[in-house]
């Protein structure tokens, strides 16, 4: 029962990393299926294709920053820090938001940047504009993680 | 592979086709060499070298058939080219029947009209139905087949027997549609059935056909039923969007007037349909994984094929340039 707390902070922590980490996969996939398809037919694209294509990765460098941050604050990388069931779940509430926005965001991030490669295939000059349809879907990603941040640095109080 | 990748990579190919502009400067061209010149720095040059300028129709359909080809290999649902090429193929079916009529009459056999873009290989047809193994062919022929032979043997109409396999296209078309699933698809071989529809319609009213007597030139599948299209005989043309108004085909006809000159007003008529069938379809280029993009691809493809073909055609007769302009439906 000593172990629940830290099992549910843990649980949370990975739940985020690989939540965020299965969107951006999902996501740069698709990306990375409308990319073939242009520089199939249209080689000289790679460039354009590839920048729209890293987009949804970020979300699972998000996830990756909230393990961090978890294992950081149950002291993981030394003598981990006894917690309650409570604080526990207190952390694994704090991690969720990544793990749900990010997992979700990047999909549809993957989606944009699809329409978005396909834009550039046709009008090349339009990349800027291009770029800026999916960072929207990014912000969310954005918000998620910074809510996921000050709920573990100021929401969670332990020790 | 998926959809994202092949409509990603259609979008792609759409850079290729031929813009206004240079139908403008093809159909100004002095001579035929001059206008072919022009068209070998298209995709359609590898096709042109080796081949006499006359022969600039083969020339087009090499480049339908490649497109076709290479769509195969890559757009997952290979039903949907079928439904794009079936009429294609009923169109070789036709050829092949008629060829056979005439050798029972003791004519020959002449298979030169076939077209090479159906998606059944033409040997594969004649071979069918020369040896009368209906089983091999598909779409549901093997039924249709025997029927036209009797029907032939019984009132020796061609006519007759081209309906009964436009019918029998149709009811193929629906029914691969249908399996697909796909909406988008469904609503576009329902519209194509409503344009062959009006545009019979256009023909046998202008023919004072009697509509009793025109209900076996409509067929079912679409959202116009045949009983409702032929009551347009008895119509004004310029009526015919308001009889129309309560399905989507009723915008087409409310700009179409009835001209004077029957082969123009027909032309609108035929352009007018041709629009509706790529506009039922245009929700898809919005959308990165929509198939609906394949056969709007196809149908772009069709239309500058058609629309090269009639600047050719007046190119290499002299034909009044202005009337050439008009009848380009082309416009990028």
């Amino acid at each position: 029962m000593e172990l629940l707390g830290l099992a549910l902070a843990l649980l949370g922590a990975a739940l985020a990393g690989g939540m965020a980490g299965v969107g951006s996969a999902i996501g740069i996939g698709i990306a990375g299926e409308s990319a073939a398809g242009v520089m199939t037919e249209d080689p000289d694209k790679f460039a354009k294709c590839l920048m729209l294509q890293a987009l949804p990765g970020t979300q699972g460098f998000y996830g990756f920053i909230i393990v961090f941050m978890v294992m950081v604050k149950l002291e993981m990388f030394g003598t981990p820090l006894s917690i309650s069931w409570v604080q526990g779940l207190m952390i694994f509430a704090a991690c969720m938001p990544v793990a749900l926005a990010c997992w979700i965001s990047a999909i549809y991030q993957g989606k944009t940047s699809a329409a978005a490669i396909q834009m550039i295939s046709k009008k090349p000059d339009a990349v800027g504009k291009a770029l800026v349809l999916p960072a929207m879907v990014e912000t969310y990603a954005v918000l998620s993680l910074l809510t996921s941040i000050l709920l573990l640095m100021f929401g969670v109080q332990l020790g | 592979m998926s959809y994202v990748y092949a409509v990603a990579r259609l979008k792609a190919m759409e850079n290729r086709f031929l813009d206004a502009s240079f139908f403008s400067r093809l159909i100004d061209s002095a001579t035929l060499e001059e206008a072919l010149k022009s068209l070998g720095e298209t995709v359609y040059g590898q096709w042109i070298s080796g081949s006499a300028p006359a022969e600039f129709d083969q020339v087009i359909d090499r480049e339908l058939i490649a497109s076709c080809e290479d769509l195969e290999r890559f757009v997952p649902d290979r039903e949907l080219l079928d439904i794009y090429r079936m009429p294609h193929d009923f169109n070789n079916v036709k050829v092949i029947l008629k060829s056979l009529f005439r050798a029972r009459e003791g004519g020959e056999r002449r298979y030169d009209l076939l077209s090479a873009l159906g998606a059944v290989d033409t040997e594969r047809l004649i071979m069918a139905l020369e040896g009368e193994e209906y089983g091999l062919l598909p779409y549901g022929l093997a039924d249709v087949i025997p029927h036209c032979w009797t029907l032939w043997e019984q009132t020796k109409n061609t006519k007759d027997i081209d309906l009964m396999l436009d019918g029998a296209m149709f009811a193929a078309m629906r029914k691969t549609a249908e399996a697909l699933g796909i909406p988008e698809v469904v609503r576009w071989v329902e519209r194509r059935i409503d344009a062959e529809n009006l545009g019979n319609a256009a023909r046998l009213a202008r023919m004072n056909t009697d509509p009793a007597a025109a209900l076996p030139f409509f067929h079912n599948g679409g959202t116009i039923r045949p009983a409702d299209a032929a009551k347009l005989l008895g119509e004004p043309l310029e009526s015919w969007g308001k009889a129309l108004s309560h399905t989507d085909l009723g915008a087409v006809f409310e700009g179409i007037q009835d001209r004077s000159d029957m082969q123009a007003t027909l032309c609108d008529i035929s352009k007018a349909l041709s629009d509706s069938l790529i506009r039922v379809l245009e929700k898809a280029k919005y959308s990165a994984s929509a198939p609906g993009n394949v056969i709007l691809y196809l149908l772009q493809k069709e239309e500058e094929a058609r629309s090269l073909r009639i600047a050719l055609v007046c190119v290499a007769n002299g034909l009044n340039r202005e009337f050439a302009r008009r009848l380009l439906s082309h416009a990028r």
